[in-house]
């Protein structure tokens, strides 16, 4: 696959055609050229994407890939060797982050405190005064279910409850942004669900939502655009849209059922991705012409289907994070 | 909905504060130490009262000539400072019931004849056998001389003088301020543990992360410590509330004015010795990850702790020894040992103050290089932090 893999590091290459696209569009909170070192250890190297209002964003990217480290620089966690992150063109300070809802990647609540006091706490170190904290507190404890449990110290609560109480406390501030590390790890399907609603529903109401996840299939369903993070880089970003686009022109299947095994693989520029009883997914170079691979096809039999295919996400990822090569040689 | 507005330094440290006085407030370990230590100081001034009451009372009954044998008696037990009361008998027989009953501590049959009888219960008691024989003496001697007609004697009384003359105040006052200074090293270990744990609870469960992205580390730092202290304070207050009233009351002291100045001194030297234990552990604390691991950083400190005990405890009976005078300066050592010696008396203003000044001199140096230890391991949340990492640590 490895081969293939300089298209986006063509003129047109993934990070500057999707940044162009981005910051086109009104984007209000940007990471820039993010350099973080631990020691000898490059975690990122330059990484930048920005989101839209009202926009979600999903970040992928395999295990190590900095996205952890990408969000706790913006919740002033961690200090970048270099780059910055800003919200409607201002760096995020003290300040700022005091209007973000966060939710760390490994949850973190006090776990002899109740659930009411503690969002409430929460909301108070946000800057609600007692009143209104209070109030805000009971609405999202009431809103996420945990109507019934307001009382009860959190660590009696079972672990997708508790997950809606590290939710209500990233929310009761009515936080103008919202960065969640892995929010859906650890619940139940259902729980996914009603989470997933949660974050929609928050996009809508104009708060970007920038959320980390392995679900591919579910950042595929809920995300406006989706970075791709690998190796302290963005290799990827755009809409899903636009990724497929730019893979698309690649992935070619063809139907062929009294075709001949191995019929494809002599055509210059194409390769078997896979073949099975006359169904064959093609991956083709950048140039070569589709039709001369229809007419190929023709040749062996009667061509029942001959389409594009569309790549998942999944296979998108793999794509981009499985190209070691192709960054190094750039 | 009112809008949220940034809240400052002093209402973010505030917050931290009532978080914490809450919580403990409604923690049982919290309370039950301190109701145990407000009874046991409850208990030794109750235990002070009745030991020093309960051997001066003395009844003892008479079979026989009562009138002459009562002036004696008392006289002979104000003499050894008991509190004789004196009963008339019928007879032996009602004698050793009253004994039985427990009415009476010892019967005298016969006082004023040739074979006067003492009967007890049990045990003779000293006193009260050396009490009666002086008694019986006393009336047989008055007797004999009235026989012999001399009708007036008189037995010379001692003069007493005092070469400092007044109540001498240094072995009351040392006794309130090692009782004082236990309670003040008990609170000490307790509240600067409170604050220890406090901070690897919020590193154990990650939750300093959602902190920290609300606040500075030396904004929580200072939450915690304060609103603990506060808690600590106020136990203390309490504690010397209860002691000095209790005291006043049980009458177990004679001069409430040395003993009120010896308590305040404790107070303030609690103050000074918990901001110096509480960020010293605060920041020792920070470097673990598990509460586990949390004895093996805190114990070098809670030794010093120890030893600053012990010394204090040898400081009440030599308080001008060198070890309690040197000790008595090193910060650390000084909220424990000084109070101790300034009840021992013949403490300078200067050297107390000298005493005061290199405490707070200590506090300002732990407070900062506590600090930055703290905010350099606070977010390595993975084993444990060496102190050379912490300081080198980048500062959010």
């Amino acid at each position: 696959m490895t081969p293939h893999r300089a298209s986006p590091r063509e003129p047109t290459g993934a990070d500057t055609v999707s940044d162009s696209n981005l910051t086109t569009g009104e984007s209000v909170l940007e990471f820039d050229g993010l350099h973080k070192s631990f020691g000898d250890n490059h975690v990122l190297d330059g990484v930048g994407f920005s989101v839209a209002p009202g926009s979600m964003f999903g970040f992928c990217g395999s295990n190590g890939a900095g996205k952890t480290t990408t969000m706790r620089i913006a919740m002033g966690l961690v200090r970048a060797d270099a780059g910055t992150v800003r919200w409607r063109g201002r760096p995020v300070d003290q300040e700022i982050r005091r209007r973000i809802g966060y939710m760390p990647e490994e949850r973190g609540l006090y776990p002899k405190m109740r659930v009411g006091e503690q969002v409430t706490y929460f909301a108070r170190l946000h800057g609600l005064d007692a009143g209104a904290a209070a109030r805000a507190s009971e609405e999202w404890t009431g809103r996420l279910g945990l109507g019934e449990r307001r009382g009860d110290p959190v660590e009696k609560l079972s672990l997708g409850n508790q997950q809606r109480v590290q939710l209500a406390a990233a929310l009761v501030s009515r936080p103008e942004v919202l960065i969640l590390d892995e929010p859906f790890s650890g619940l139940d399907p259902v729980g996914v669900d009603s989470l997933a609603e949660g974050l929609a529903d928050q996009a809508r109401q104009g708060v970007p939502v920038v959320f980390s996840s392995h679900q591919l299939d579910l950042v595929e369903r809920l995300c406006d655009s989706v970075g791709i993070l690998a190796r302290g880089r963005m290799v990827a970003t755009g809409t899903v849209e636009e990724l497929r686009r730019r893979e698309a022109g690649r992935l070619l299947r063809v139907v062929v059922p009294e075709a001949a095994h191995g019929w494809a693989a002599a055509l210059p520029g194409v390769r078997v991705v896979c073949e099975q009883a006359g169904d064959t997914l093609l991956e083709l170079a950048a140039g070569t012409d589709d039709q001369s691979v229809l007419a190929a096809a023709v040749r062996t039999g009667r061509v029942t289907h001959f389409a594009w295919r569309e790549p998942t996400l999944v296979e998108l990822f793999r794509e981009v994070v499985a190209a070691p090569t192709a960054e190094a040689a750039a | 909905m009112t809008a949220p507005r940034t809240p400052g330094s002093g209402e973010l440290v505030r917050l931290v504060a009532g978080r914490e006085i809450s919580t403990r407030l409604r923690d049982k370990t919290f309370l039950i130490s301190s109701a145990v230590i407000l009874l046991l100081v409850l208990g030794a001034m109750v235990f002070q009262a009745v030991v020093a009451s309960g051997a001066s009372k003395v009844t003892i009954g008479v079979v026989g000539d009562r009138a002459a044998m009562q002036p004696a008696l008392v006289a002979q037990g104000e003499a050894a400072g008991a509190d004789v009361t004196v009963v008339g008998l019928a007879d032996a027989a009602a004698a050793r019931r009253a004994l039985a009953s427990g009415d009476i501590d010892g019967a005298l049959i016969d006082g004023t004849g040739s074979s006067p009888r003492l009967l007890v219960e049990r045990t003779p008691d000293r006193t009260l056998t050396a009490g009666v024989q002086g008694a019986v003496g006393q009336v047989a001697l008055g007797r004999q001389l009235t026989q012999a007609g001399i009708d007036e004697f008189r037995v010379p009384q001692v003069d007493v003088t005092a070469i400092h003359p007044g109540n001498d105040p240094t072995g009351e006052r040392t006794g309130v301020a090692v009782v004082g200074m236990i309670v003040l090293y008990t609170l000490l270990i307790l509240i600067s543990q409170f604050v220890a744990q406090g901070v690897v609870e919020e590193k154990s469960t990650r939750v300093v992360e959602l902190l920290l992205s609300t606040m500075k580390p030396w904004q929580l730092l200072a939450g915690k410590v304060i609103g603990l202290g506060l808690l600590g304070l106020a136990q203390i207050v309490a504690i010397a509330v209860v002691g000095v009233v209790g005291a006043l009351a049980f009458d177990v002291v004679s001069l409430p004015g040395q003993l009120i100045g010896t308590v305040l001194w404790v107070v303030a030297w609690f103050v000074l010795g918990y901001a110096f234990y509480a960020s010293v552990f605060a920041a020792a604390a920070s470097l673990v990850s598990r509460q586990e691991d949390l004895a093996g950083v805190i114990t070098p400190m809670s030794m010093v702790l120890v030893v600053g005990f012990f010394v204090a405890i040898q400081a009440a009976s030599n308080p001008t020894g060198l070890l309690a005078v040197v000790t008595s300066y090193v910060p650390g050592l000084s909220p424990l040992v000084m109070p101790v010696r300034m009840a021992g008396g013949g403490v300078a203003w200067w050297q107390v103050l000298l005493a005061v000044v290199l405490q707070l001199v200590a506090i300002a140096l732990v407070v900062r290089l506590g600090g930055r230890i703290y905010a350099g391991a606070l977010l390595r949340t993975s084993g444990k932090t060496k102190l050379r990492e912490a300081l080198r640590a980048e500062r959010l």
